[in-house]
C-alpha cells in the first residue's frame, strides 16, 4: 500500500496567493493521474471547493470532527494523496495541533510523507514567518513559495535581507509562481472551473465553452511555468508516482 | 476545409514601405475575393487606416483587452482573409504575446493559415526581429519582402534561403503619387488606358506575386 501523503498549503498572511497555489497542484495531480482529495478550511464557504467540488470537502481544522476527519483516513487505500488548503492566519496553528495528535511524529518516522508548501507574501512579516514554521518541519518536506501575484522582488535586490530569510533554514527548497496576468485570472474566477479546463476550453461539466484564446493561451503558459516548478522539485516522486514530466499543455 | 490566410506585415523598423506592402495586399485581396479585412497597429506613421478606410480597423496590443479584441477576432475561419500592417513599435510585443499564447498552434488547429511578410533592411534591428522571427516561426509561414527602394538590390546574407518576394522600387515621382491617401492601385488599373505604363506594369507584377503566394498557400494545406 502507497504511504499517505500529506501537503498542506498555507500563509500567514492573507491575498498572497495560496489557494491558486493548491489549485495548480490539484491540476498538476490530476494531469499526471494522481488520484487526490483536498480539504478546504475556509469554512463554511471554501474558494477552493469553488473549483475542485468532486474532491474537496470543507472543513473546520479546529474542531477534532473535522480533524478525525482528515487524519483517520489518511490510510484509505486512494486517493493516497491529500491536499488541505489551510485558512490564512492559521499555518502555525494547524502545524501545532499537527504536532499535538502526533502526526509530525508520524511523519518524522516515515509513516507518512508530510509536505509544507508556505506561501509567502512580500513583507518582512511575512518572511518572519518562515523561522517560525521551520520549528515543524523536522521530517517533512518545506517549500518556501515565492508568489509573484504583483511586481514584487522579494528582496532579491538586498542580498543580506534575502540571505537571512531564504537561507536561513536548512533543507527548506525555493519555488517560484510567476505572475499570471490579472484579466485571465479575473475570468478563470468568473468561469470558475479549474485552471486545467478553462485552458481546455471546457465548462465544468466538460461542455464547450467560448473563453478568449488569448486568456486561455495566457494560463496555458503561466501553468506550464508553474508545473515545470513542480516537476524540478520531483512532487510525482514525492507522492510516489514516479513520474517527473508533467501532463504538458 | 479551405483554411483563412492572416497576413501580418512586419518590422522592426519604420518607413521601409511595411505599409505600402499592406496596401497593395489588400487592394488585391479585395479585388480578387470581393472582401478583405484589414487591422492597423499603428503609432503616428502613415497606416493603412488613412488609406483604405472602408475595409480597415485600428487594433491595439498594448493592453490585454486590446490583444484580445484583436485576436479572438482573426482567429476566426470565416474565408475572409485578413491583413494585419503591424507598426513597428508593437512589433517585439506581438511576436512576444504570439508565442505566449501559442497563436501558431491554435491557428492551425482553427484552420487558420499566418503568414508573416517581413519587410527586410539592412540594419541590425531588422536583422535581430528576423532572427527572432526564424526561432518562432516555421519557414513556410515566413516571406522576405525585398523592398528595393529600401534594400537597394543588396540583400543581407541573413535573409537568404527564406522564401523571398521582390516589390520593385519606383521612380521619385512615381513613388509621390502612390503615396497620396486617395490613390488606389486597383482603381488606377481598372481607369488607365494605356496598361504599359510603368506603375500599371509595377502593380500588376506585385498582384501575380501576391497571387503566387495565395497558391503556395493553398498547396502547403492540400
Amino acid at each position: 500500500m502507497a504511504k499517505p501523503v500529506v501537503i498542506v498549503v498555507g500563509a500567514d498572511k492573507g491575498g498572497v496567493g495560496k489557494t491558486t497555489v493548491s489549485r495548480t497542484l490539484l491540476d498538476y495531480f490530476s494531469a499526471n493521474n494522481v488520484p487526490t482529495r483536498a480539504f478546504d478550511t475556509e469554512s463554511p464557504r471554501g474558494t477552493l471547493r469553488r473549483f475542485h467540488p468532486d474532491i474537496t470537502e470543507i472543513v473546520d481544522m479546529t474542531t477534532a470532527a473535522d480533524q478525525m476527519k482528515i487524519f483517520d483516513t489518511l490510510n484509505a487505500v486512494s486517493p493516497s494523496v491529500t491536499v488541505i488548503d489551510v485558512r490564512a492566519g492559521l499555518l502555525s496553528p494547524a502545524l501545532a495541533s499537527l504536532r499535538d495528535i502526533g502526526f509530525l511524529d508520524a511523519a518524522k518516522s516515515g509513516q507518512i510523507t508530510f509536505a509544507v508548501f508556505h506561501i509567502l507574501g512580500p513583507s518582512i512579516a511575512s518572511l518572519d514567518e518562515i523561522a517560525e514554521t521551520a520549528g515543524f518541519m523536522q521530517g517533512a518536506k518545506y517549500f518556501l513559495v515565492k508568489n509573484f501575484i504583483n511586481n514584487t522582488s522579494f528582496f532579491e535586490w538586498d542580498q543580506a535581507t534575502y540571505n537571512s530569510y531564504f537561507h536561513r533554514i536548512k533543507d527548506a527548497t525555493e519555488l517560484t509562481i510567476p505572475k499570471l496576468n490579472e484579466m485571465a485570472y479575473e475570468q478563470v474566477e468568473v468561469a470558475s472551473v479549474p485552471f486545467l479546463k478553462f485552458v481546455a476550453n471546457k465548462r465544468f461539466n466538460d461542455e464547450a465553452a467560448n473563453y478568449s484564446f488569448v486568456l486561455r493561451g495566457y494560463v496555458r503558459h503561466w501553468l506550464v511555468n508553474v508545473w515545470s516548478e513542480f516537476d524540478r522539485i520531483k512532487l510525482t516522486d514525492l507522492v510516489g508516482t514516479g513520474k517527473s514530466d508533467s501532463g504538458g499543455e | 476545409m479551405p483554411t483563412t490566410p492572416i497576413f501580418i506585415t512586419c518590422s522592426p523598423r519604420p518607413l521601409v514601405g511595411r505599409t505600402l506592402v499592406a496596401r497593395l495586399l489588400s487592394e488585391f485581396l479585395l479585388l480578387k475575393n470581393g472582401t478583405v479585412a484589414a487591422f492597423d497597429i499603428n503609432l503616428k506613421e502613415p497606416s493603412l487606416l488613412d488609406y483604405l478606410p472602408r475595409i480597415t480597423e485600428t487594433a491595439e496590443i498594448d493592453n490585454t483587452y486590446g490583444k484580445m479584441a484583436l485576436m479572438d477576432r482573426i482567429i476566426v475561419n470565416d474565408g475572409i482573409a485578413k491583413v494585419i500592417d503591424l507598426g513597428f513599435h508593437a512589433f517585439d510585443e506581438f511576436f512576444k504575446m504570439s508565442e505566449e499564447i501559442g497563436f501558431l498552434k491554435e491557428a492551425a488547429r482553427r484552420g487558420v493559415s499566418p503568414v508573416i511578410l517581413f519587410v527586410a533592411d539592412s540594419d541590425r534591428v531588422s536583422m535581430r526581429g528576423h532572427a527572432m522571427l526564424k526561432q518562432q516561426i516555421p519557414a513556410t509561414a515566413r516571406v522576405i519582402i525585398n523592398n528595393e527602394y529600401v534594400l537597394r538590390g543588396e540583400i543581407p546574407a541573413a535573409f537568404a534561403g527564406d522564401r523571398m518576394l521582390r516589390i520593385g522600387a519606383l521612380p521619385v515621382f512615381l513613388k509621390t503619387y502612390i503615396d497620396r491617401e486617395t490613390f488606389s492601385f486597383t482603381s488606377y488599373l481598372r481607369n488607365e488606358k494605356d496598361q504599359s505604363t510603368e506603375l500599371s506594369q509595377w502593380i500588376r507584377s506585385n498582384y501575380v506575386s501576391f497571387r503566387e503566394l495565395e497558391l503556395s498557400l493553398i498547396l502547403q494545406g492540400s
